[in-house]
């Protein structure tokens, strides 16, 4: 596919200085092409070879976090979508959502575009659109089926929508079946009898811890709207520290230490920890009764891309209810459409979603972040 | 090769000849001048121009010529309505880490390297070239290993708890003690995150560093020094103490300062193995370039000041050897 890919690319700036007869001429020592051209235009809309056709000319690279999650949509989504349209997906690795914004910043001040669709989470979405520049406005009407989903995923920025929901997760509460008790509330995270120096809790500010923190004591990210609320949220999660074992950046920290039980408990991605399970591995997700964090992912158009067609075409095959349960059963993520619209069952929507759902104080975040972080860094460093 | 035998071209050589060579060695020094200028300075101007750019909330930043980022170092964002030492108390712990940890490598490192040169000279080249192929692992992959080797199914917890070490402190109780330091759980006894792991896995890192830069110094020592120093009646101490240290006293030196410097910017081992409370300006860097808040310039500052305060170290670290030479 990468051969294609470069030979056609190769091949542009050769073809556009020419005429049509020279174009016929040079293109004439091609088999194939050859072969194309003899059989005329309208054979080429309908003969068999029109398709391989087709499927050279068009690709469209597209971005996804890299590991288990790409692997798992280039072996179960892209195909699909190759069958569907005849579109040839490149996959481009992103490391994850906010690293992937400072790459492709660089990149294109550089004048280069890395990917034609990326994958961003809301925040990050939101900011590439503040910046400007970076993601380009989409053609909804070529894209019906972002009709499917809740409004809320199909994202407004200011030049218009610029990004459609791809697929959604939950950071959810974690527990070791063996060692405890399923918690019912994320309060008892904060009973040193039960987990003295035994968490595992995210070490970023905007990780979900408070959110979490916000919906079991406070009005939620109603309270994250202002500083005092902030600073009190921060200093309720402070009270926790004697219980915290582990305070996590990289999923695969969390990972390892409740596998090799340095935890017992803590916050963690549903999916992953389903699967995890499902390995055999102690580890068990739940919802409690404030609930688990929900945050989605957008298809994002790179602006300056010229696969703005195959781009509003993927985007529109992704949010097809079938797609959405194809990525719910093989990448584990919860669809945006509404369960009714799926023939998930309700074990297999169960493994993927569940309520209730706490959204992210997305606008304090981004309005605020500076104070927040700092707040929070002074908290975790006790300066 | 050939450039070098140009250089050293023979002086009585023909005039002419020799005004064909300087050019070659003009425009040998021009290209490195270029390479050094474009590798190192260009970058390090750019940080520093970076730390005077602005952030806006809720998306990147912008350039700008502001200090604040520079007074955020010192008293944090929210000054002068209220202060926090935040930053500096990162650098304090840059610093605590990397003292500590190149002190222990190279104190540990010098009687190794004393007991190695004193080894026949295949055995020698044995240790040496098993200690150089150590430096081929990365810091990634170092902690990784300690990482395993400290937790609690498959490492040193796993141990204390099959051996009944867990259950024996905790009848003699000193295991409450363990509690309250962090070192333990109600369960076992936990090493992560803690500073005995960190400073262990920053020695570690660094240890064969220490042996290989001590190794010359120690190889040259006059055995007939210590064995005079014998002879007149002083113990195995005293020669160490009054004759052996002195002589290797600026290697010694040398060796922990460079070491010192190159612990400064530690992430992988503070990440994983200090608490929160005792993460270091390298990590803060990090979480503000690369992080979720793209706050480029103010890690930009950072840097700038961590660079500052090492370079600092070894002006200081020179005046002291100078002076220690001068008596």
């Amino acid at each position: 596919m990468n051969a294609h890919f470069r030979g056609k690319q190769d091949l542009r700036p050769a073809v556009q200085g020419l005429s049509r007869g020279e174009l016929k001429g040079h293109i004439m020592p091609k088999l194939n092409r050859r072969t194309l051209l003899k059989s005329g235009v309208a054979g080429l809309a309908a003969s068999t070879l029109a398709t391989p056709l087709i499927a050279q000319s068009r690709s469209v690279r597209i971005g996804s976090y890299g590991g288990y999650f790409e692997n798992s949509f280039k072996e179960h989504v892209y195909p699909e979508f190759t069958k569907a349209t005849g579109i040839e997906v490149e996959s481009i690795t992103q490391p994850n959502s906010s690293d992937w914004l400072v790459t492709l910043q660089q990149a294109m001040a550089a004048g280069n575009i890395p990917t034609d669709i990326s994958l961003f989470a809301r925040d990050t979405m939101i900011k590439a659109s503040r910046i400007g520049d970076l993601i380009a406005p989409l053609d909804l009407a070529k894209i019906s089926g972002a009709g499917n989903l809740d409004s809320y995923f199909v994202f407004e920025g200011n030049d218009g929508p610029q990004g459609v929901g791809a697929m959604s997760w939950f950071s959810a509460m974690v527990f070791n079946p063996n060692e405890v008790e399923t918690p019912a509330s994320w309060a008892d995270f904060w009973d040193s009898s039960l987990f003295e120096a035994s968490l595992g809790l995210g070490r970023n500010y905007n990780a979900g811890l408070l959110d979490f923190t916000a919906a079991t004591f406070f009005d939620g990210s109603e309270t994250m709207m202002s500083n005092d609320g902030i600073v009190a949220i921060i200093e309720k999660v402070a009270e926790l520290k004697p219980n915290v074992a582990l305070w996590w950046t990289a999923e695969s920290q969390m990972e390892q230490s409740m596998k090799n039980g340095d935890v017992v408990a803590g916050m963690y991605y549903l999916d992953v920890a389903n699967l995890m399970a499902l390995d055999g591995f102690p580890i068990k997700p739940t919802f409690p009764k404030e609930g688990n964090l929900q945050d989605y992912g957008s298809w994002c158009l790179t602006a300056g891309s010229d696969k703005a067609d195959e781009a509003a075409e993927f985007m529109n095959f992704s949010s097809e209810p079938s797609i959405q349960a194809l990525m719910s059963r093989k990448i584990g993520t919860a669809p945006l459409v509404d369960k009714s619209m799926t023939d998930l069952t309700d074990d297999e929507f169960n493994f993927v979603s569940g309520a209730p759902a706490i959204k992210p104080a997305y606008e304090a975040y981004l309005d605020n972040e500076t104070f927040i972080k700092e707040s929070w860094d002074k908290m975790l460093a006790e300066a | 090769m050939t450039v070098a035998e140009d250089i050293s071209a023979d002086p009585a050589e023909p005039a002419h000849r020799r005004a064909r060579v300087w050019p070659v060695r003009r425009m040998l020094l021009a290209t490195l001048t270029t390479g050094i200028v474009i590798l190192c300075v260009v970058p390090f101007l750019l940080v520093f121009a970076i730390s005077f750019g602005r952030k806006i909330d809720g998306a990147a930043w912008v350039w700008d010529f502001t200090l604040e980022n520079y007074q955020r170092f010192f008293v944090g964002i929210l000054w002068p309505e209220e202060v926090t030492f935040l930053y500096l108390q990162q650098l304090g712990y840059s610093f605590y880490f990397a003292v500590i940890a190149s002190l222990l490598a190279v104190a540990t490192a010098l009687p190794f390297t004393l007991l190695l040169t004193r080894l026949k000279r295949s055995a020698q080249a044995i240790w040496l070239v098993f200690i150089m192929s150590s430096l081929s692992l990365s810091e990634v992959f170092i902690v990784m290993g300690w990482d395993i080797l400290l937790s609690n199914n498959s490492g040193l917890p796993k141990l204390f708890k099959e051996t009944g070490l867990t259950q024996w402190l905790k009848d003699v109780g000193w295991f409450q003690q363990l509690r309250d330091w962090g070192l333990a759980n109600p369960r076992n006894v936990k090493f992560k995150t803690s500073d005995f792991a960190t400073i262990l896995t920053m020695s570690y890192l660094v240890w064969p560093y220490a042996v290989i830069l001590l190794y010359p110094a120690l190889s040259r020592l006059d055995p007939s020094l210590n064995e005079a120093a014998r002879t007149m009646g002083a113990g195995r101490w005293t020669v160490t103490r009054t004759v052996t240290l002195p002589s290797i006293r600026l290697p010694l030196f040398g060796t922990t300062l460079l070491l010192f410097v190159f612990l400064l910017g530690t992430y992988v081992s503070v990440t994983v193995f200090a608490a929160p409370n005792k993460h270091t300006t390298a990590v803060a860097i990090y979480a503000n370039i690369r992080g979720a808040n793209l706050n480029a310039p103010f890690g930009a500052t950072q840097a700038i000041m961590l660079l500052l305060s090492a370079s600092v170290c070894l002006y200081l670290g020179h005046l002291f050897n100078k002076r220690a030479d001068a008596r």
